[in-house]
């Protein structure tokens, strides 16, 4: 393929990929420096990290007074709020303050009453959107605002808006190789086909999502190197228990909505197989994969929404 | 502060390992091997202050600072201008002699080392004479006003043997030496080009409602007037043309450049606006900008390499080439090869080892550092072992030089080489 137009750069604490066939590079360095601007825009917008972000002031302020936000972020929590109760909690954007608890006591004893003491200070039950004055308030003093589980699905969802623009049929985008937007089809088939990492077996994927013009956002409790070493983090925190995850467990969600699938692989990870199952008359149509690597080799649950 | 020139301590022992240390950054043993002292005021560092404007006062605030930890004594002040001879007293609460001729100060209070302020035109006296005093000179940059000022002071400087540091304080910012460490190990690639600008919106009229051209307008206001000052040149534009000889080890072959003055049509004399390209040896082009009627850009040094590209002044390395995930590299070579084959990429998030912020990511993790007293410390420190690395002094030379062949060039529309005698031997 002549034409084949590739780039790769860091954002939202990741690296982006754009793979787009048949795209000249003149136009394609167009797009990147488009996206690249809408991408640190949204950062700007939802990161914690940015001191002057919308999210920041949030945090910083709505625990004394109701801050007022632009419209789309109080869409954006509004619908963060709304699939928290879709999810039976399991998708929760304010456990930041519990997931510091663990960052700063990795390996004391756990005091079971301090742990109980931050779960009952945290929960999307404490945070207060009002629709008519477009404001958010917490009634907890240590509520912390976390997008991790949201920004990259919905970055996505603007880079495909942009796509659009350019009238790109076929592209290939990925955020750090978890959250994945695909448009129209590979040059040498009539869809993408993303495949499922084992992580026991790096060559036989666990499973292949055939696709067309649809995301896959897949979420762990372990990261992998390049080099295909496993490094298992606990890094995501049980929000009905206040504990870490033990087991070693993927979950890949795939749907038409990059959103959607970044928002529901958040949740699955650590939501009870009844979660899933009761999801069906609420969820739009997508196909979820749940492996877990606990007993070694992977043990694959896939579910289909209709 | 104190915490921060504690892990600048860290950052400065740590480069002091490194194999760049002697031959880029020598001058940080004032903070990686720094001479002991005692408490006694017979172990004391006597300073004096000549100017104290609006840069002077900066300098004479910092020093006040840390003349209880490094036992130093701000030990005479002088200024010409009334209200500054005033407010310098009331700063030192009257305990501090105060000269309004620099000379008499030399002559009457024992000093190791003078701290020089004065505008551009006026530091090559103070400088010569404090020199054959056998005072030890910091004097702010750039060096002087003509060429032949500078060498004189270089001069003096080798001729009685006493430092002679010039004030370009990137010289102590841990990141400028923390990206001068990466660079020399070839993390950007060999650097191809740099490419700098200071850009600002505002008269520079930092006294106002003086009569334009008078006495005091002139005196005060002296940055605006070709007699005293190059205008941005020698006093904006000589920090990165230091930072951008640093950087290549080197100094430029050529300038060329071209100024005007398009919006500040006042009685101002220096380019409210100029660019400039200095051509250095390997094809290697250092190009920068002032102006003065749109801070759009504001202050911005780039160093670009074919692997990458330091943002000096907001701390921030991008890599021209993350590295590619190896699925996308299987991607690419499925659609170069038309094989439609199954992708192996879904997993968990791929998360650098280093975090990264806006696509870059911070080339030190403390930058909020005060540069001026750092330099101030290391001067303290040389004078107590009684040198500085000349490639210190050197630095300041070039820079200073170069501003006054980059102001000539903006005059002449040509490529303005260095003069003979202006070239300093390789000793």
């Amino acid at each position: 393929m002549s034409n084949l137009y590739h780039t790769s750069f860091y954002a939202m604490g990741t690296r982006c990929n754009l793979v787009i066939p048949d795209f000249e590079e003149e136009l394609g360095e167009q797009l990147t420096g488009i996206i690249k601007n809408e991408i640190h825009r949204i950062e700007n917008s939802l990161s914690r990290f940015v001191p002057y972000s919308e999210i920041s002031q949030i945090n910083k302020n709505a625990s004394q007074e109701p801050v007022h936000v632009s419209p789309e972020v109080f869409e954006i929590l509004s619908t963060c709020s709304k699939y928290s109760r879709i999810t039976k909690g399991a998708f929760d954007i304010t456990l930041r303050p519990l997931y510091k608890y663990w960052e700063e006591h990795p390996s004391d004893p756990i005091s079971e009453t301090q742990l109980n003491h931050i779960l009952n200070e945290v929960g999307m039950k404490h945070l207060r959107l009002n629709q008519e004055d477009r404001s958010v308030s917490f009634d907890s003093r240590s509520l912390e605002l976390d997008l991790g589980g949201f920004g990259k699905g919905y970055a996505l969802e603007e880079i495909r808006t942009i796509l659009e623009d350019f009238s790109i049929k076929n592209a290939f985008i990925s955020f750090g190789e978890s959250s994945i937007l695909t448009k129209g089809e590979h040059p040498a088939g009539d869809h993408w086909k993303i495949g499922i990492n084992n992580y026991v077996n790096p060559g036989e994927p666990v499973h292949a999502f055939e696709i067309r013009d649809a995301s896959v956002s897949t979420s762990s409790n372990f990261y992998m190197s390049d080099d295909g070493t496993l490094v298992k983090h606990r890094h995501v925190i049980n929000p009905f228990t206040g504990h870490p995850m033990e087991s070693c467990l993927a979950v890949s969600v795939c749907s038409k909505a990059p959103v959607f699938s970044e928002i529901l692989s958040t949740a699955l990870l650590v939501a009870p197989d009844e979660t899933i199952e009761a999801l069906s008359d609420r969820s739009m149509p997508c196909e979820i994969v749940k492996v877990r690597y606990d007993s070694g080799e992977p043990e694959i649950s896939t579910y289909i929404m209709t | 502060m104190q915490i921060s020139r504690r892990h600048f301590l860290e950052i400065t022992s740590m480069l002091a390992g490194s194999a760049v240390a002697a031959s880029s950054m020598p001058w940080i043993s004032a903070f990686s091997q720094p001479e002991t002292f005692g408490k006694d005021p017979s172990d004391r560092v006597r300073i004096g202050f000549i100017g104290l404007g609006t840069r002077g006062q900066t300098l004479l605030l910092n020093m006040m600072d840390f003349t209880e930890r490094l036992n130093v004594e701000i030990a005479a002040l002088c200024d010409i201008y009334q209200p500054h001879f005033e407010r310098m007293g009331k700063m030192t609460g009257g305990k501090v002699p105060c000269f309004y001729d620099y000379r008499e100060m030399l002559d009457s209070v024992e000093l190791d080392g003078v701290v020089i302020a004065t505008p551009l035109h006026q530091h090559e006296e103070p400088t010569i004479h404090a020199m054959e005093k056998g005072v030890h000179v910091f004097c702010e940059k750039s060096m002087a006003r003509t060429l032949d000022e500078v060498k004189n002071m270089y001069d003096a400087h080798k001729e009685h043997q006493k430092i002679l540091l010039v004030g370009h304080q990137r010289l102590f910012s841990p990141v400028y030496l923390s990206a001068l460490e990466r660079i020399r190990n070839n993390e950007i690639g060999p650097v191809t080009m740099i490419n700098g600008n200071w850009h600002r919106n505002q008269s520079w009229i930092l006294y106002g409602g003086l009569e334009p051209g008078s006495a005091l307008d002139r005196q005060l206001n002296w940055r605006l007037y070709r007699e005293y000052s190059a205008g941005m040149i020698t006093e904006l534009c000589s920090h990165h043309l230091q930072v951008a000889n640093w950087v290549l080890d080197s100094t430029p072959i050529s300038v060329s450049g071209s100024g005007s003055i398009n919006f500040w049509k006042d009685h101002r004399e220096v380019w409210d606006n100029f660019s400039l390209i200095f051509k250095y040896p390997g094809g290697i082009h250092f190009k920068y900008s002032c102006l003065q009627s749109n801070k759009h850009n504001g202050m911005q040094i780039e160093v670009l390499g074919n692997k990458g590209t330091m943002d000096l002044e907001v701390n921030k390395q991008y890599e021209e080439f993350p590295p590619a995930p190896p699925a996308i590299r299987q991607l690419i070579h499925s659609i170069e090869r038309n094989i439609f084959d199954t992708i192996p990429i879904g997993g968990a998030t791929w998360v650098p080892a280093e975090p990264v912020a806006q696509g870059g990511r911070f080339i030190s993790d403390d930058w909020e550092m005060n540069e001026t007293q750092l330099f101030l410390e290391a001067f303290v420190d040389f004078i107590r072992k009684g040198e500085a690395p000349q490639k210190l002094t050197d630095e300041g030379y070039h820079a200073s030089i170069w501003a006054l062949l980059a102001e000539e060039a903006t005059y002449s529309d040509q490529h303005i080489t260095i003069p003979e005698p202006y070239l300093l031997s390789k000793s």
